[in-house]
């Protein structure tokens, strides 16, 4: 069994006395010490499914609709906020975008590690206090026994996400939600957070959903990736397979709008037209309108998801004819 | 030691809140030591000094039923501190759990802040006029209808920097690693609001004394023998063409003190609040 079995996950928004449905029917699937991607523009729903499993969509008017997500045999959606607490932080964690507003600013970064370390485990102040050292030592911040009393305004964008990721992993969980987690570094911290992500990965065995807007990013480091377009998985595959073989024209649109190094282009290809809004009603394939190869039957009828080859599902007519 | 350092920390440089801290001090000792620094009972009359100059042995002069107007200062320093102390400590302490509760938990929010608008759509010192008439002159009451009357303030802004700080990532985050609502509230937001609460703070303590005074001038705060500044002002003000040192004083003394609380409050604020700590440390 999968240890994260999210299935036909709704999520709708509140607005105006009515609920409008922005993630339709998302299912995955992620084993243990795995890596999913997840890819998709602004709006798209992978930062909302991302919520919904750690349960932060409650208050909002945001709300779960429907669906299941099942981590580790447990059903998340139907627990107690008491039970939920007790896995959250302990079995699964979540790291945020914004690594400049995730930690809270009047507390020494070392205060907020051992916290979360006191809460699951059975430890003393000062055993805490050397376990946060440890794990500081771990994401490779410099003098992790002097920097522990740092405030977060004391540290660089890119050594609070590491203090995140030591949070985050502080009491060894299985899996790792992390939205957008090197968005908002620059280009070169990018690639040291994410080749410790992966470093620590494979020492510590964690599964990790990775949400991300960049193809790049998700090529270097998933397993798995899923392609979610206006609340749907548009397709999904393994990462080997996607890359060798894109049969969404979304997907393909998504990655020839990146730029490469080796290849002199004068115009980088876009995805014309821009995600249709959640009020914004669709009939047929939701991606139809900015679709290249799109035909009369896609305005009429939304496909369902077929599979391409083993563990590759793809939501398109068209999947594998007529490569654009 | 920890404690003391931190105090260093706050003054340092700063020299108008450190005179303020000086002058509050001195409030503070002449209210604990009273009995032991006032030359003469506050409430002994003397009907033949009655209205003297200041001077020997009246420092600040004699009231119109001769008693010793620096005795009654001194005594009324005692007044001042807790008055503004129960006060600040009433007004923070229902007016912020009001506030941040109604934020959190936003059903209760509904009802609780209703009940707050309510208690708004009244003047300030109206309100306490009319609380006032309810109860008796006694100081614990003047405290208590202080800091209701100051609850409302203190429960609107931290209702909305609750909300605020509700929303903020490290919420989530706080979330996320499984800590429960009380953790949230008092150890994650709770900490953020000691800048404004501060201020809040300082606000209070400097409003309740000119509330208190208002109370006492119009005769519904302390008991009329009981001496503090305001009843100083209030029982003089008469004669304040032929002794008008009987209302110089005490005036000098809550505005000093008032003065004196706001300054120290802000240096409190921009030492505690981390953000502020690379700030220039004037004033």
């Amino acid at each position: 069994m999968a240890l994260l079995d999210v299935t036909d996950l709704e999520i709708a928004v509140a607005a105006g006395g009515k609920l409008l449905p922005v993630v339709r029917g998302v299912s995955f699937e992620v084993e243990e010490s795995e890596t999913l991607g997840i890819v998709g523009e602004s709006g798209c729903g992978k930062s909302l499914t991302s919520l919904a499993i750690m349960g932060l969509l409650e208050g909002s008017q945001v709300r779960l609709t429907g669906g299941s997500i099942r981590f580790d045999g447990r059903e998340l959606t139907t627990l107690s906020p008491k039970e939920r607490r007790a896995i959250m932080g302990d079995q699964m964690a979540m790291i945020f975008q914004e690594p400049m507003t995730s930690l809270n600013p009047v507390y020494r970064i070392g205060d907020q590690i051992t916290e979360t370390l006191r809460q699951h485990r059975d430890m003393t102040r000062g055993q805490a206090r050397d376990r946060a050292v440890e794990l500081l030592d771990l994401v490779r911040i410099p003098e992790p026994s002097r920097r522990i009393d740092s405030f977060p305004h004391q540290m660089s964008g890119g050594q609070r996400q590491r203090v995140m990721i030591a949070m985050a992993l502080s009491c060894d969980p299985k899996l790792l939600i992390a939205d957008e987690p090197t968005t908002a570094l620059d280009v070169t911290v990018q690639k040291e957070v994410l080749d410790l992500m992966a470093d620590l990965q494979t020492r510590m065995g964690a599964a990790i959903v990775l949400i991300s807007h960049d193809l790049g990013v998700i090529a270097e480091t998933c397993d798995k990736v899923a392609v979610m377009y206006r609340g749907k998985i548009a397709e999904a595959a393994s990462a080997s397979d996607l890359f060798k073989n894109m049969s969404h024209p979304y997907t393909r649109g998504l990655m020839n709008s990146i730029p490469v190094v080796d290849h002199d282009v004068e115009w980088l290809e876009a995805i014309p037209g821009r995600v249709p809004t959640i009020d914004e009603v669709l009939p047929g394939c939701a991606f139809h309108p900015r679709c290249k190869i799109a035909e009369t039957r896609c305005s009429a009828e939304d496909p369902a998801a077929r599979e391409m080859a083993k563990g590759h599902e793809v939501r398109c007519h068209f999947a594998g004819k007529g490569a654009a | 030691m920890n404690a003391l350092k931190k105090f260093h920390a706050i003054f340092r440089g700063r020299k108008l809140a450190t005179a303020g801290l000086i002058w509050l001090c001195i409030v503070a000792f002449a209210a604990i030591a009273a009995p032991l620094i006032a030359p003469f009972d506050p409430l002994e009359i003397d009907p033949v000094a009655r209205l003297s100059e200041p001077g020997t042995p009246y420092l600040f002069g004699t009231d119109h039923f001769g008693r010793d107007s620096f005795s009654r200062a001194i005594y009324g320093a005692r007044m001042a501190v807790m008055i503004g102390l129960g006060s600040v400590f009433v007004a923070l302490g229902t007016g912020g759990l009001i506030g941040m509760l109604s934020a959190y938990f936003t059903r209760l929010g509904h009802v609780l802040m209703r009940g707050v608008d309510v208690l708004m759509a009244f003047p300030a010192l109206l309100l306490a006029l009319v609380l006032m008439t309810l109860l008796e002159r006694s100081a614990t009451n003047t405290i208590i209808v202080i800091g209701i009357v100051y609850a409302t303030t203190t429960a609107r802004i931290l209702f909305g920097m609750t909300l605020k700080l509700k929303g903020e990532v490290f919420v989530d985050a706080a979330i996320c690693s499984g800590a429960g609502h009380g953790s949230i509230l008092f150890r994650h937001i709770l900490p953020n609001l000691i800048s404004p609460l501060l201020v809040q703070a300082s606000f209070i303590f400097a409003f309740a004394q000119l509330q208190a005074a208002a109370l006492d001038f119009l005769g519904l705060g302390l008991p009329p023998e009981v001496p503090s500044w305001g009843n100083m002002l209030s029982e003089e003000r008469i004669y304040v063409t032929r002794a008008p040192w009987l209302l110089i004083f005490p005036g000098a003394l809550i505005i000093l003190s008032v003065f004196s609380m706001n300054l120290v409050g802000d240096a409190m604020r921009d030492s505690i609040d981390p953000r502020f700590k690379d700030d220039i440390a004037g004033v």
